[in-house]
């Protein structure tokens, strides 16, 4: 199967989706009452009737409904997403400025349950009933059950007035900004708490995942093949059963990433972190549609992207495929 | 066993025959009873709704009304404390269960009729049908759900109904993609071969010969669904979009949220009532998924 | 050689001498930088066709006005060095200081007085301000007189520097919209500093400008306004010494936390001019709102003393009627809807809405303004508990975002609202437009969204706006707020309550009825901070 091609398939496919997005979200937000220009008299601490019409002129909204959405079609196409009513910069430059903190953020979360996922399912699965393995599957239930806004606000608790040793809120120090490998220090100690509060919720699942799957693992065939063989015991797990072992759980981190999403507006509230999902709480308050498209259509593209990046990795790694099945 | 085996699903005919009758329920049943996950998270779910439901006989202050000073420490004036605005914590927990519970409910059903349905469709049918109801569960997948939930309630107001509408409609894909999966693996079968050539319908084929077979996933889909329903509630009221009109365990949590360094309590209670509820939720989900799918019971 | 020597002292003297008398001496404590946090990034920097906090705080440093105005609304000379009301009432004249020049060096004259007037007459929000004014004459050029179709007392009010900067005309007066004028991001004022710098989002500096017409000002060299959306890091940033200076904040608890910072100093004055009310608002032309009896007898259901006290935790002050609090125009003589429960249950039965069997006599709805929780939303849903008691069922409202609730509202589609509304100083400018009959308006927010009419009550506002005497004038409010609060369209509860934070070591701090909507060229440094 040749690979570029299918890429090209699913970004065709991916981009027609997008554009549905887009039209779907125009119309929906548009159907709301009342319109950006009250809130711009709102700020104003109240406008004239001539006021108001001038600044609906200005931004275009006295068109009908039809012609400013292929405007707003034709802008997109030229990567212009319009200008942000609340925050008078470009919507572009705002979701430039603010995206890399929740990369930041939903990244690492991802990395860090993948990894400890993977390791307390790995490790529980060598001897299911022991009390490892129980105590794994309970926090693993416990830790899907619990409300992520819960356990961040526990944790904002904790550190926050019982043992303040991490940082509770933004991103980086605003009183003595720091450069370099200081700055990096600097947010990755702003980063713990809501990256763990995040990753707890996937650390559950995956585990669970990673301990049904190594399980039946290492009770297969080619596993005691493999033993039998007289093969050291950490290559039989590290390469046979753990690369079988990760494949669903690849899958699964990938089709997750919406959700991951989600998480990440709810943790960025609690702990003010200057990301993507607190935007979308600003802009909805304040009717920013340019804003508030922008952003919906980009967690579309960031979930797409993420499904064909799980598509690939999980062709590359799945030898069956890569022998060539279709 | 070997890996490439598909997961293993009760034979066609062996957990429900053509003319279901008690007896497999039954069956069923017993097998949940002997699932010890299960079974507490069936006791704990019975106590909260039981509390829910009748507590508010037994604790009838309202959960809206002022009792006492702002931010009052549980203690004798309020067991469990009062919120920002002097409102009892208890009895916000105790009514407030209700409406969490309820919209719970009723979004996962919604969620499992709209899934089930498309994916029932798309499965069974093939061909352009399918290609348009997949594209239709696609689209609804990119779409982050929380985002579009909060986009959908902004625009059609704050109120409980609203609210489970609107997580009804963005849950819904995973439940499609399940049981389009079930459906594309069954139709196949003989069994179902057999049924088309003895002259039945495809009406009677959808309802009465695949789809029970294809159930025991969606069931267990579903009494997930609840918990996710719940946990996305608390969600919305968390981030200010909930029913201001009628007290919840995640208004609870949303209206005190800047206040957590004043009262610790204010939130706490609330948000362990939710991970109670789940827990127990998730519980009973792996006691029915043990029960439905004997073969894979000692993998957990 | 003696007289060589003699000579070059002499000339040493002298070079001395006129060195000493060019440079003004230099106090102790000119000079330094202080930052200001703001939550809220300005659209731009042309006060004159923009309102609001955002605009108002940069706009008063870059621009001069007429008159600037001090602690107790007394207008003080700024560009105009004297200024005279003719007899009739009918003109202004204005007379402007000769030394003033704008940051690129032309002088201000009377041109620009007159431009910039009738630029904010045309453009500004508030067309109420200067709607009285026909136009400006310059018989010289540094004389401006505004001639008036009508007294408008007003006007002096008008001319503070939020509400009328003076732009260059050679800048602004080239055909150009003025409200997406270039030039608007990039300012040319007369004010004490100029705009140096602008990182659109997150900072603006504003430096001193050299040849600003008061000597000796502006005391500062540098005015840095970093904008820090999330409030807790701008009280963070503030107690830890990386900002000077915290505007308008209103969260009790915040409040709370400041004044007992060691380093902080927390005042509330400087909001007198804007004269914010926070109060709840009545559609009085729905059933059973139109009945003036069942609005009295919510007034006195509302425990207004529980709200300030418990809820806001004292930190504001009791409203009682249109005008607010700190206005020298404010009647405090007015019924006060004290809380009593057992005469707003009198009222009820009297309007025909006895108890019902189960306890209640009618069911309203209430919204308010989203975002802005502690004042509007905890007290929508306090009053739900505490009408209650007297038999009214509320249903709370919520609105998502502004628009929604700023189309219900203004579209008459509610039973009663929470509302915060700015008197903006004279009542001419923001207390008329609530009361007017004139003024209801469909579609458009603030205006007389209660659909109140007393011709009465647009008698005296129309008679008090022309009224020159300042004691007829006062008379006549005095009787407008009387028949207002009994007519009760609106129950008043508080001033909202808005304080400013700045480093210890601050002095000359700006405390006027403007606050920081005002120059700040008085400001110094008298303990700087340790480097």
């Amino acid at each position: 199967m040749n690979l570029v091609a299918h890429v090209i398939r699913q970004a065709a496919n991916a981009a027609g989706l997008l554009l549905a997005v887009l039209v779907l979200n125009f119309c929906l937000i548009h159907l709301t009452p009342g319109d950006p220009a009250q809130v711009m008299a709102g700020e104003m601490g109240g406008a004239s009737p001539e006021v108001m019409a001038a600044l609906r002129v200005k931004y275009g909204l006295d068109h009908s409904l039809a012609e400013q959405l292929l405007t707003y079609l034709s802008k997109v196409a030229t990567g212009d997403f319009g200008y942000s009513y609340y925050f008078n910069e470009p919507v572009v430059g705002l979701i430039a400025q603010r995206l890399p903190a929740t990369l930041y953020l939903v990244l690492s979360a991802l990395l860090l349950s993948v990894l400890i996922g993977t390791l307390l399912g790995v490790v529980s699965a060598r001897r299911p009933n022991g009390l490892f393995s129980q105590a794994v599957t309970v926090l693993s239930l416990a830790g899907y059950a619990a409300p992520i806004f819960w356990t961040g606000l526990m944790l904002l608790l904790l550190f926050g007035s019982v043992w303040p040793v991490l940082p509770v809120s933004g991103m980086a120090d605003v009183v003595t900004p720091k450069t370099g490998l200081a700055y990096a220090i600097d947010v990755a100690r702003h980063l713990v708490l809501p990256s763990s509060t995040l990753a707890l919720v996937f650390i559950a699942q995956y585990s669970r995942l990673a301990r049904v799957n190594m399980i039946d693992a290492l009770a297969a065939d080619y596993v005691r093949t493999a033993r039998a063989k007289g093969l050291p015991e950490y290559v039989v797990v590290g390469k046979h059963a753990l690369r079988n072992t990760l494949i669903p759980i690849v899958t699964v981190a990938g089709l997750q990433f919406g959700q991951l999403f989600a998480g990440a507006v709810l943790v960025e509230t609690i702990f003010s972190w200057p990301g993507m999902g607190r935007l979308v709480f600003e802009s909805i308050l304040r009717r920013d549609y340019p804003t508030l498209l922008a952003i919906l259509f980009f967690s579309a593209v960031l979930v797409m992207a993420a499904n064909i990046v799980t598509d690939l990795v999980y062709r590359l790694i799945d030898p069956r495929i890569r022998s060539g099945a279709p | 066993m070997s890996r490439t085996e598909k997961p293993a699903m009760p034979e066609p005919g062996s957990v429900l025959p053509a003319t279901p009758t008690a007896s497999p329920a039954m069956a069923a049943l017993r097998q949940f009873a002997r699932s010890p996950s299960g079974v507490i998270g069936a006791a704990v779910l019975l106590t909260l709704v039981a509390i829910t439901a009748f507590g508010p006989f037994f604790y009838p202050i309202d959960p809206l009304d002022i009792v006492g000073a702002p931010f009052t420490a549980p203690g004798a004036d309020a067991w469990l404390g009062t919120d920002y605005l002097g409102r009892d914590e208890l009895a916000g927990l105790i009514h407030g269960g209700r409406a969490t519970l309820t919209v719970g409910a009723v979004a996962a059903v919604i969620t499992i009729v709209i899934g089930v349905t498309i994916g029932a469709l798309g499965g069974f049918f093939g061909g352009a049908i399918a290609a348009l109801l997949g594209k239709i569960t696609e689209f609804f997948q990119i779409l982050p759900p929380l985002l579009f939930a909060m986009v959908l309630v902004t625009l059609f107001g704050q109120t409980l109904t609203t609210i489970t509408i609107a997580i009804g409609a963005v849950s819904w894909p995973t439940a499609a993609r399940l049981t389009r999966a079930e459906f594309l693996r069954l139709r196949g079968l003989d069994f179902v071969k057999a049924s088309r050539a003895a002259g039945a319908g495809n009406g009677h084929l959808i309802l009465r010969v695949v789809l029970p077979n294809a159930l025991p996933p969606v069931i267990v889909a579903a009494t997930l669904a609840i918990g996710v329903a719940i946990l996305f509630e608390g969600g919305l009221s968390f981030l200010g979009l909930g029913d201001p009109n009628t007290m919840s365990w995640g208004l609870m949590i949303g209206e005190n949220r800047n206040y957590v360094l004043d009262g610790w309590w204010t939130v706490t209670f609330p948000g362990a009532a939710i991970f109670v509820a789940v827990l127990a939720i998730s519980l009973i989900g792996d006691g029915i998924n043990d029960a439905l799918n004997p073969r894979l019971r000692r993998r957990s | 050689m003696s007289s060589i020597v003699s000579k070059l002292a002499f000339a040493l003297t002298v070079t001395l001498a006129a060195a000493a008398l060019r440079a003004l001496p230099a106090r102790a404590g000119d000079g330094g930088t202080v930052v200001i946090a703001t939550t809220q990034a300005p659209r731009h920097f042309n006060g004159a066709v923009q309102s609001g906090l955002a605009t108002a705080l940069p706009s008063t440093q870059i621009f001069a006005s007429p008159l600037r105005y001090d602690d107790n609304w007394n207008p003080k000379p700024y560009l105009a060095e004297s200024w005279q009301t003719a007899p009739d009432g009918l003109s202004i004249t204005l007379k402007l200081v000769k030394n003033a020049v704008f940051h690129d060096g032309h002088p201000v004259t009377s041109e620009d007085v007159a431009f910039s007037i009738m630029a904010i007459k045309a453009n500004h929000p508030f067309q109420s301000m200067l709607a009285a004014v026909e136009k400006v004459d310059t018989p010289d050029p540094y004389t401006a007189v505004i001639r008036l179709s009508y007294p408008h007392p007003a006007l002096l009010l008008a001319m503070s520097p939020a509400l009328m900067p003076i732009l260059p005309k050679h800048i602004y007066g080239d055909g150009q919209d003025l409200k997406s004028h270039p030039a608007n991001l990039k300012p040319v004022g007369s004010g004490p500093f100029r705009l140096t710098d602008y990182k659109q989002g997150e900072y603006y500096t504003l430096e001193k400008f050299d040849r600003f017409f008061i000597p000796g000002r502006p005391r500062l060299d540098k005015i840095v306004v970093r904008i820090i959306s999330d409030p807790n890091a701008a009280l963070v940033s503030l107690e830890r010494g990386d900002v000077n200076v915290l505007p308008f904040v209103t969260g009790v608890r915040d409040i709370d936390r400041l004044e007992k910072t060691p380093n902080v100093y927390v005042t509330s004055k400087g909001f007198a001019g804007i004269g914010a009310l926070n109060w709840l608002a009545f559609n009085t032309r729905k059933k059973p709102l139109d009945d003036v009896r069942v609005r009295q007898a919510i007034g006195f259901a509302a425990n207004r003393d529980f709200i300030i006290n418990k809820l806001m935790g004292g930190k504001a002050t009791a409203a009682t009627g249109p005008i607010a609090p700190g206005s020298p125009l404010a009647e405090p003589d007015v019924e006060a809807y004290k809380f009593d429960l057992a005469r707003a249950e009198q009222l009820l039965d009297a309007a025909g809405y006895p108890k019902k069997p189960d306890g209640s006599r009618l069911s309203l709805t209430i919204d308010y303004i989203p975002g802005a929780d502690e004042q509007q939303r905890n007290i929508a849903e306090y009053l739900r508990s505490q009408l209650k008691r007297a038999g009214i069922n509320l249903e709370v409202r919520a609105a998502a975002d502004f628009p929604t609730w700023a189309q219900r509202i203004s579209t008459y589609d509610f039973d009663m609202t929470m509302d915060t509304v700015f008197n903006w100083g004279d009542p001419v400018i923001g207390v008329d437009r609530t009361y007017l009959s004139s003024n209801i308006r469909k579609g458009i927010i603030w205006s007389n969204t209660q659909q109140y009419s007393n011709p009465k009550v647009d008698e005296l506002l129309a008679a008090a706006a022309r009224e020159t005497s300042p004691e007829k004038r006062k008379a006549l409010y005095s009787e407008f707020q009387k028949i207002v609060v009994s007519d009760a369209p609106i129950f008043y509860i508080n001033a909202t309550p808005y304080y400013n934070a700045f480093s210890k070591g601050l002095s000359g701090l700006p405390t006027t009825i403007w606050g920081l909507m005002s120059p700040l060229d008085e400001l110094y440094w008298e303990t700087p901070p340790k480097t």
